[in-house]
């Protein structure tokens, strides 16, 4: 076998570990809380408080082709319109639609399903899948139609099956009970890019998973790799490099080079798409932590962390919660927040004591676990002060937030909390000095606009008093004529009678 | 015949556009004093006069010529003055209170209901962020609205105002004390 590694990256074995990897159908929540906010924009709603909303209808949408539409979880009665708390880093309210079930989960009636998908135009597909609100279920949530319609000579397409953090189980789950799916799906994914090949990348610690899928693959367009088992290796840019030895250089995107990354699950959504025409409205999440025990859940979105967490037998001590991963995931306060597209897994973990940041002692020991190649101690000291400018040449930007620098520093430095930070930092200050450039532009044009009327007044009031003068000499010439020709009537008269006498 | 027309003509043309491109070299190096365009750099551009001069550019102008105090901006906050300070090589100075204080980030919008069209914050403002024609009604453009509140005043019927920029989740930097601690 070939050898797919990378520099850098850490092995970490999963430290909430299961005998049996299952997929639990949670019951139907009783109340869903569905954000708005996308990656484009905000949606608008199209149904109003009170409305009542079948499974699969859409309750929001945006005007634009890059964002998806947002569909009811559930049926029931539209409950309110508002600001909630949802999942994000930041703790903000966001305007949300929240719908109470009636608790029959009925269905949007659905016609002409089960037609072959070869029989459909790639513009149809994408359009489906679009309609169908398909993201990527991954954790970046970019819209899959997009990905798919923006790529013009597609050689390769990559289903990441790696399992982006180590505990998390969810695509793991989803392949060893929906592998028929999930290879209809990448052949979907295939007519629709038109690529050669696919090559779906496994863990190699997930032989049940690669003998399921390796069971129902039949295509030979489509080839199944296992990869070392070693954290980052899901992330987008390192998985191509390890399997095609294709660089994408900083700033580019894996479709400049003719390669399209998809999620695994994503894969599923499509098939559930295409072929049973059901929209997007349930995922797997994985519950774990040592205030649990773990498991994976097909839970319908929107449906609160709380529901959740309440199916996993969790122990009744003090938790801290967590989304995403133990690594790149996010620390949430409240549990009432709802389950969203990107919402891979829950930590549940007993309360304890964080360990105290210290001092960098300049080890280096960052710097040699970078899957990047980055220096994550000189980043550290710039994201600090603040020194954006400093920070971005070291190549800030490729950080892909892994937090592997974090594990390893032995004084306990958040390195990758304070890359996020100074991104965004980064964002704000290019966002404001845009700002203050149009202003100045502005106002330097409306100095330059007023100061140009004034000068066509002047010019307008010269050339009026010109054109008057002119009129007058005109006159003056006219009547002096006149004049003339009077005076030449009056001497010819003066003549005409001196001779006549 | 015609070779030597075009070379003609073409060498009066190149001879005035040179002469054109020289004589805007002069004007632009004229215009362009490199301490006022720093200065400027600094300024926060509202555009809103509380400064005492027109806007940030005149005031800019002033500092350079040692009319203005450093502490004369409220929008640029006692940053804005220390940044000064420190290109300019002097002592900085508290924000002088006379001139105003700072206010949160914000835009103002108009009431459409209440418009009657009179145009005159349209003359009022600094960076031409209305639209809007005589006796119908005007609006905002929010995103060149700098916040400088030269409008407020000059409405004879109170309709424009003040909309406070919210916190987003796209716009979130997250708080540095608390990033350090994990
Ligand atoms: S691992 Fe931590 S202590 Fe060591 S050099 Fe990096 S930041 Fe400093
Ligand atoms: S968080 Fe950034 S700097 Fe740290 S190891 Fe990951 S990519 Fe490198
Ligand atoms: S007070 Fe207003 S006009 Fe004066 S420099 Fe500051 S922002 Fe510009
Ligand atoms: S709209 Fe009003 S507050 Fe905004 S920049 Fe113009 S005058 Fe100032």
């Amino acid at each position: 076998m070939a050898d797919y590694s990378f520099n850098g990256g850490i092995v970490i074995k999963n430290p909430y570990p299961v005998s049996k990897v299952e997929i639990i159908q949670a019951p139907l929540p009783k109340k869903i809380v569905l954000p708005l906010q996308q990656l484009g924009g905000q949606a608008k709603p199209c149904v109003s408080v009170g409305d009542y909303v079948f499974t699969g209808q859409v309750v929001a949408s945006t005007k634009g082709s890059f964002d998806v539409p947002i569909h009811a979880s559930i049926s029931g009665v539209v409950l309110s319109i508002d600001k909630q708390v949802i999942a994000h880093k930041s703790g903000l309210k966001s305007q949300c639609i929240t719908i109470e079930s009636d608790g029959k989960d009925k269905w949007l009636v659905n016609k002409n399903s089960g037609v072959d998908f070869l029989h459909y135009s790639k513009q149809a597909l994408v359009e489906i899948i679009q309609k169908s609100g398909v993201i990527g279920l991954g954790g970046a949530g970019f819209p899959t139609h997009v990905k798919m319609s923006k790529v013009l000579d597609c050689h390769t397409l990559i289903i990441n099956g790696t399992e982006c953090e180590p505990g998390v189980m969810c695509d793991d789950a989803l392949m060893q009970f929906h592998p028929r799916d999930i290879i209809r799906g990448v052949e979907i994914l295939l007519h629709i890019c038109g690529a050669k090949r696919a090559i779906i990348a496994i863990e190699d610690d997930k032989q049940s998973a690669y003998q399921a899928l390796s069971m129902f693959n039949h295509n030979d367009r489509i080839s199944i790799n296992q990869v070392p088992t070693k954290y980052t290796s899901g992330a987008e840019k390192l998985l191509i490099k390890a399997l095609l030895n294709v660089e994408i250089s900083s700033g580019k995107f894996a479709v400049d080079e003719g390669v399209i990354c998809q999620n695994i699950a994503t894969t599923k959504a499509v098939f559930d798409a295409v072929i049973n025409h059901k929209p997007l409205v349930s995922r797997i999440v994985t519950v774990t932590g040592d205030g649990v025990k773990p498991n994976n859940f097909e839970v319908r979105l929107g449906a609160s962390f709380k529901h959740l967490i309440s199916m996993a037998s969790p122990n009744n001590k003090a938790h801290d919660y967590r989304m995403g991963g133990m690594m790149m995931g996010i620390d949430v306060a409240s549990i009432d927040i709802p389950i969203g597209k990107t919402t891979t897994a829950i930590f549940v973990n007993n309360q304890a004591q964080k360990p105290i940041v210290q001092a960098c002692i300049r080890c280096g020991q960052c710097s040699e676990v970078c899957p990047v190649g980055l220096l994550p101690q000189q980043l550290y000291w710039y994201a600090k002060s603040k020194s954006i400018e400093k920070a971005l040449s070291y190549n800030l930007a490729d950080c892909i937030e892994c937090a592997c620098c974090d594990y390893v520093c032995p004084s306990h430095i958040p390195l990758a909390n304070y890359f996020s930070f100074a991104k965004a930092l980064n964002k704000q200050q290019t966002r404001e000095q845009d700002r203050i450039n149009t202003a100045r532009e502005r106002f330097e044009f409306r100095e330059y606009r007023l100061e140009r009327n004034k000068l066509e007044r002047a010019q307008m009031m010269a050339n009026k008093k010109k054109s008057l003068k002119e009129k007058m000499a005109n006159e003056h010439a006219q009547k002096q004529k006149i004049t003339e020709a009077m005076q030449r009537v009056q001497q010819a008269k003066d003549k005409n009678d001196g001779t006549n006498i | 015949m015609d070779l030597f027309d075009s070379v003609l003509i073409f060498s009066v043309l190149t001879l005035i556009l040179g002469l054109v491109l020289g004589y805007a070299g002069v004007k632009f190096k004229l215009k362009g004093n490199p301490l006022i365009d720093q200065i400027d750099a600094i300024l926060p551009q509202t555009q809103c006069g509380q400064c005492d001069y027109p806007g940030c550019r005149p005031y800019a102008q002033a500092i350079a010529n040692g009319e203005a105090q450093i502490n004369q901006c409220p929008p640029g906050g006692q940053e804005g003055a220390d940044a000064l300070a420190e290109l300019l090589g002097v002592e900085t100075l508290a924000l002088n209170a006379e001139h105003g204080e700072l206010k949160p980030n914000h835009v103002v919008f108009v009431d459409e209901t209440v418009c009657i069209g009179c145009t005159l914050c349209i003359q009022a403002c600094p960076v031409d962020a209305f639209v809007g024609a005589s006796k119908v009604m005007t609006q905002v453009i929010i995103d060149e609205c700098t916040g400088c509140d030269l409008c407020i005043p000059v409405c004879p019927v109170d309709c424009i105002h003040v909309q406070e920029i919210e916190p987003a989740l796209t716009t979130f930097v997250p708080n540095i004390a608390k990033v350090s601690q994990g």
